[in-house]
């Protein structure tokens, strides 16, 4: 059984955004949920200073505190290492969104508009609200699951695909020989925040 | 169309088309479910792109179903126009909507064509070249503008690399080029042509382990992921190249003899008297001395020229004396090393604020890095051939050429790469898009080899508009409106269309005719040329009736518009060329050449129509589709390599009517095969054929020299100086002409020499990944990512500055400039900034109504922008975008 994980090369990513937007757009999510974000960072002082992109998503971690603190199993690992949650389980009590290091997961009352009230949806975000609704839904914890639907048809995650930089890999961990598993090892991969003992699927290359 | 695929019992299918989100022009796959377009995807068979999408393109959905679209056809019912008056817009029917611009168009016709305008975007730059062109041709008006675009980024820079490399821009060759200088562009980081192709290219060249060097006046994403960040004065850019090239020129004595030899007009004989080349008499070319022979021959005699790397040639003089004639001429070579003398390091330092001893460093890296002399074997259709590898290039676009220094700015730079020949071969800086083409095998078309003219220099076989970059257009008693028949170098220019004093000019200059209607195609030129008010006013204000093809109610039809036409967004059109020409924007590099189409993959929303369909219609209506089809198969000459054969032609005799589909077909055949029509191409959207290696690397198979010394110049300036003395219009214009000259310079910019010490700071704008142009901060997924990043919406200022100011992190501030032109913003506090500038993304700070998401998001920079003459670039009309302003608590 394959075990997933991502990759993302900081050298090669430029900050672009378009792994948040093409996320968004495969997995409808609402206003104000980012599954896939960039952060940006600057550190030093003028001259000696430089601005740095960070991509995050839900880490997919080995040892998941979002799993261990949910108190109705809504969220669990599957067999293939990919962390999901069960919408018809979970009760919204937001332990998880606590339990999560990362602040990866997301959650939204009810479904809300791009646009100011009052107008009638359009076709695509009346579209977008039951695809989200049928999907991941309102008052549950919801996340990055490495884009269950696209893998269904064989392709790899939406953020993946559309990276300009080529600055994203998805694939097996468990295989040595795949494209992740070499230039984890290759190229020093490290994970974040590795003292909250998570132990995270999705690692960075260093950016210089 | 794809036939309709099902999933669950409904449709789910993925079109291929075109983005059109920015003028980039990517593959895209785009998924309609259920009759409702929901997803893009890149197009992993489009050589734009290769499958890659940025985040505008990905955003697109939004732009199709945004409830703030135009819709209908609206007529203004208030007579008063301006910023600020609201329309009192009233929905008309297309049939009320057409008569009335029929029945205007037709008393123009009548009185003076030349009265019409049209204004157009570059976000649909593809559309632009046939119903824009087509109508202009037909209706026989000469006056046109893209707003924007064209002022700021293009008349210096496109005129510049149409001389240098017979393309639009330059890009480094990333695949093998290990030091790429970049001048303030975001380039391979995000936004410029083939902004996709190009960052996962600068991607590739950071992994290889290539070393960037970044001069920009803050940490810019090209800043970011640089090796080296030079806080720059914004301005000086030409400064620093000019450092560079004396640098290397004569402190470290480097530079490829080979190409000064044989590529350049570098060994072209100049005489003393007036700097014009030295000529022979009998065929009037310009000479060179041979070396060998010990004596002149002309620049293209067999002995002294060499066409490829391995073809032999007697050693030319590039310094020296040498007499011809009686005449002690100079090597126009040898006159470009002296002239630069003056940049000296420390020179350079106080212009630029670049320490003089990173000028000398850098320069010495480059040359280093240059490898002059090596070369690499590349296959050819002839064999293997030797050429030379430069793995270097110094590339720039907006930022460094946004400047009253524009022209000379953008050849400085570029000058960096063809001192160590590394222009368009191996590592090299390339054209972009790529430029030459053999054509594909079964048809030889497109076809777009370059040439040598009787000069010897460089000729462009394509180009993106009917006047060449070179030779030079001779200046003419003007006739357009804004006198640009006797402005040779420009595409179009703003100082003379929004002085307070255009009539006056034009009466001066004879001009019969006066504005009378305005079509705009999808531009805001209200918000994207410089001070709102005054293009308002100055210029807009001046139609009798403008009517406006809009995918929204922007600013600009707000202030002027009478009618709005809904258009069609890129989602719902066929348009028959994307990423032809091919010199706009195609990817560089050994990939496939793509010739990218749009078809709609959905049917137009609500009343929308297609821009091109309207204005095929409104050529029928007034009789003169022929003309118009005429002018399209005129048009397909130049921009889509040669001409079509009479089989495919556009009818011209009236006989017969074209739609956009056949239109298509008729071209896709024309140039790829009967096979390869609209049937073929429309399942990828894409026909793609495999790029001949002397075409990407084609420097050392093309005959013809690019100058160092720009000769011609000369003539051109005392052309334009004759014609304003004989006009008597220096009183609207004492340009100093003499900046049509044979060598390049660095002059500074109104920012640099603002006397009042009060504006104290440099304010400049930047161009944020998530925007084109204007329009896409009414996208809302886009304006929700402009809120995740720091600094888009923000004023970026250096938090020692803001302290000593007293300015707090998000505090509202208002930027004035010394005319009293000011815009408001908040201030994001960074060290990411050289202390005294302060950095604006985009066209932002909507104030429309009808667009409601951009209304109030960031700062509106334009309206900090002057247009007169002394922020026009006098050699190339651009205009200045940098300016100085103080800062102050709102
Ligand atoms: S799409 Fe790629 S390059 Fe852009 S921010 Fe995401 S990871 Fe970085
Ligand atoms: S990143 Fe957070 S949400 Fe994702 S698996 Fe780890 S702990 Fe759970
Ligand atoms: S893998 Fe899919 S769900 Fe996860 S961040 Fe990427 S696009 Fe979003
Ligand atoms: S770069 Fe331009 S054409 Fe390409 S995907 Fe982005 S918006 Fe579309």
């Amino acid at each position: 059984m394959a075990r997933y994980g991502m990759v993302i090369d900081l050298k090669r990513c430029y900050g672009c955004y378009a792994c948040s937007m093409a996320c968004k757009v495969a997995n409808h999510t609402p206003p104000n949920v980012f599954w896939s974000r960039v952060l940006k960072g600057e550190s030093g002082t003028f001259p000696n200073v430089v601005r740095q992109a960070l991509p995050v998503l839900c880490f997919h971690c080995e040892d998941p505190g979002c799993v261990k603190v949910c108190p109705t199993k809504a969220t669990y690992a599957n067999d293939d290492g990919v962390v999901v949650i069960d919408k018809e389980v979970c009760v919204g009590c937001k332990y998880c969104m606590m339990g999560c290091p990362y602040g990866a997961r997301y959650t939204v009352p009810e479904w809300k508009s791009y646009f100011p009230e009052g107008l009638p949806l359009s076709e695509l975000e009346q579209f977008q609200k039951e695809a989200w609704e049928e999907k991941s839904g309102c008052g549950v914890a919801t996340k990055c699951d490495f884009c269950t639907e696209r893998r269904e048809d064989g392709k790899e995650p939406s953020c993946v695909t559309a990276c300009p930089a080529d600055a994203r890999i998805f694939g097996d961990l468990d295989n040595p020989d795949s494209e992740a598993s070499q230039r984890i090892k290759r190229d020093r991969g490290f994970v974040l925040k590795p003292e909250q003992g998570t132990k995270p699927k999705v690692y960075y290359l260093p950016p210089r | 169309m794809i036939a309709a695929k099902e999933r669950n019992g409904k449709e789910d299918v993925w079109i291929p088309t075109c983005c059109g989100q920015c003028y980039c022009m990517c593959g895209i796959r785009v998924r309609r479910q259920n009759g409702v377009v929901t997803e893009v995807e890149g197009n992993p068979e489009a050589p734009t792109g290769r499958g890659k999408i940025c985040v505008k393109g990905l955003a697109g959905p939004q732009l199709l179903y945004d409830p703030y679209r135009v819709n209908y056809p609206l007529k203004r019912t208030n007579p008063k126009k301006g910023i600020g008056v609201d329309p009192k817009w009233e929905r008309i029917s297309w049939d009320e909507a057409l008569d009335i611009i029929i029945k205007k168009l037709k008393k123009c016709q009548e009185v003076d064509p030349r009265g019409v305008y049209f204004q157009a975007t570059t976000t649909q730059a593809s559309e632009i070249r046939f119903g824009v062109i087509g109508f202009m041709k037909a209706f026989g008006t000469p006056n046109y503008w893209v707003s924007g675009g064209g002022l700021h980024c293009g008349n210096g820079a496109h005129f510049m690399n149409g001389i240098m490399h017979v393309s639009w821009s330059i890009i480094p060759d990333f695949a093998h080029c290990n030091l790429p200088l970049n001048f303030g562009c975001s380039k391979g980081h995000g936004a410029g042509h083939v902004a996709v192709q190009n960052a996962t290219q600068a991607a590739d060249a950071r992994a290889r382990g290539s070393r960037t060097i970044t001069f920009d006046p803050f940490q810019s994403a090209q800043a970011a992921k640089a090796h080296e960040w030079q806080p720059i004065r914004v301005g000086t850019d030409g400064a620093m190249a000019l450092g560079l090239v004396n640098s290397l020129l004569n402190e470290h004595g480097i530079w490829d003899d080979e190409y000064i030899k044989y590529k350049t007009n570098g060994p072209y004989l100049i005489r003393p008297s007036d700097g014009r080349y030295m000529r022979d008499k009998e065929t009037n070319k310009p000479l060179v001395w041979d070396l060998v022979d010990g004596c002149q021959k002309i620049h293209s005699d067999p002995s002294v020229t060499r066409v490829e790397y391995e073809d032999e040639a007697h050693d030319v003089a590039i310094q020296g004396r040498y007499t011809v004639d009686g005449v002690e001429c100079t090597p126009a070579f040898e006159l470009l090393k002296e002239h630069v003398k003056k940049y000296t390091p420390q020179y350079v330092e106080e212009i630029t604020w670049v320490p003089a001893a990173s000028v000398s460093r850098i320069a010495k890296e480059i040359g280093q890095a240059a490898e002059i002399g090596a070369t690499v074997t590349i296959q050819t259709e002839k064999g293997p051939k030797k050429i030379p590898k430069r793995p270097i290039a110094a590339h720039y676009f907006r930022g460094s050429q946004g400047h009253v220094n524009s022209g000379w700015t953008c050849l400085s730079i570029d000058m960096v790469n063809h001192i160590v020949g590394a222009a368009d071969t191996w590592g090299g800086a390339m054209g972009l898009g790529a430029t030459v083409c053999g054509g594909y095998e079964g048809t030889g078309k497109p076809y777009q080899i370059p040439y040598a003219d009787d000069d010897g220099l460089l000729v462009a076989k394509a180009w993106v508009y009917d006047h060449l970059p070179y030779p030079m257009r001779v200046p003419k008693p003007p006739t357009r409106l804004d006198l640009h028949d006797m402005f040779p170098t420009s595409i179009y220019n703003a100082f003379t269309i929004t002085s307070p004093r255009w009539f006056e000019m034009l009466d001066r200059f004879k001009i019969p005719y006066r504005p009378d209607i305005m079509i705009n195609f999808g531009s805001n030129s209200v918000m994207t040329m410089g001070h709102a008010e005054t293009v308002t006013e100055n210029f807009l204000k001046k139609f009798n009736f403008i009517f406006s093809f809009q995918l929204y109610i922007t600013e600009f039809e707000e202030a002027v518009a009478d009618i709005v036409l809904p258009d069609t967004c890129y989602l719902e059109r066929y348009t028959p060329a994307v990423s032809f020409p091919s010199t706009f924007s195609h990817p560089q590099g050994e990939d496939d050449w793509g010739w990218t189409i749009r078809q709609p993959v959905i049917e137009p929303l609500y009343e929308r129509r297609d821009f091109n369909v309207v204005m095929l219609d409104i050529c029928k209506r007034l009789g003169i589709s022929d003309k118009y089809y005429k002018g399209l198969n005129d048009t397909i000459i130049m921009r889509y390599g040669g001409a079509m054969d009479d089989k495919y032609k556009l009818c011209e005799d009236g006989s017969r009517e074209h739609e956009w589909p056949e239109v298509t077909d008729r071209l896709l055949k024309d140039r790829f095969g009967e096979e390869h029509g609209l049937d073929h191409v429309s399942e990828k959207a894409v026909f793609t054929w495999p790029k001949r290696k002397e075409d990407v690397y084609w420097k050392w198979f093309n005959p013809a020299r690019v100058p160092l010394y720009f000769e011609y110049f000369i003539d051109s300036g005392e052309q334009i100086a004759k014609l304003c003395d004989e006009f008597d219009a220096k009183e609207f214009f004492d340009f100093d002409w003499s900046r049509f000259k044979a060598l390049a310079d660095w002059y500074p910019c109104p920012s640099h020499t603002e006397p009042d010490p009060e504006y104290d700071m440099y304010t400049f704008y930047w161009r944020a990944v998530m925007h084109c142009n204007s329009l896409t901060q009414q996208n809302p997924w886009l304006d929700e990512c402009s809120q995740e990043d720091p600094y888009v919406y923000a004023i970026q200022m250096h938090a020692d500055t803001a302290q000593k100011k007293g300015i707090k992190q998000g505090e509202k501030v208002w930027l004035e400039n010394s005319h009293g032109h000011r815009v408001r913003g908040w201030v994001a506090l960074t060290e990411g900034i050289e202390p005294r500038h302060l950095a604006v993304a985009a066209v932002a700070g909507h104030w429309g109504e009808y667009m409601p998401i951009a209304k109030g998001k960031g700062t509106f920079f334009n309206d900090l922008v002057e247009m007169d003459k002394e922020h026009t670039d006098p050699l190339t009309l651009n205009q200045d975008i940098c300016c100085r302003v103080k800062i102050y608590k709102a």
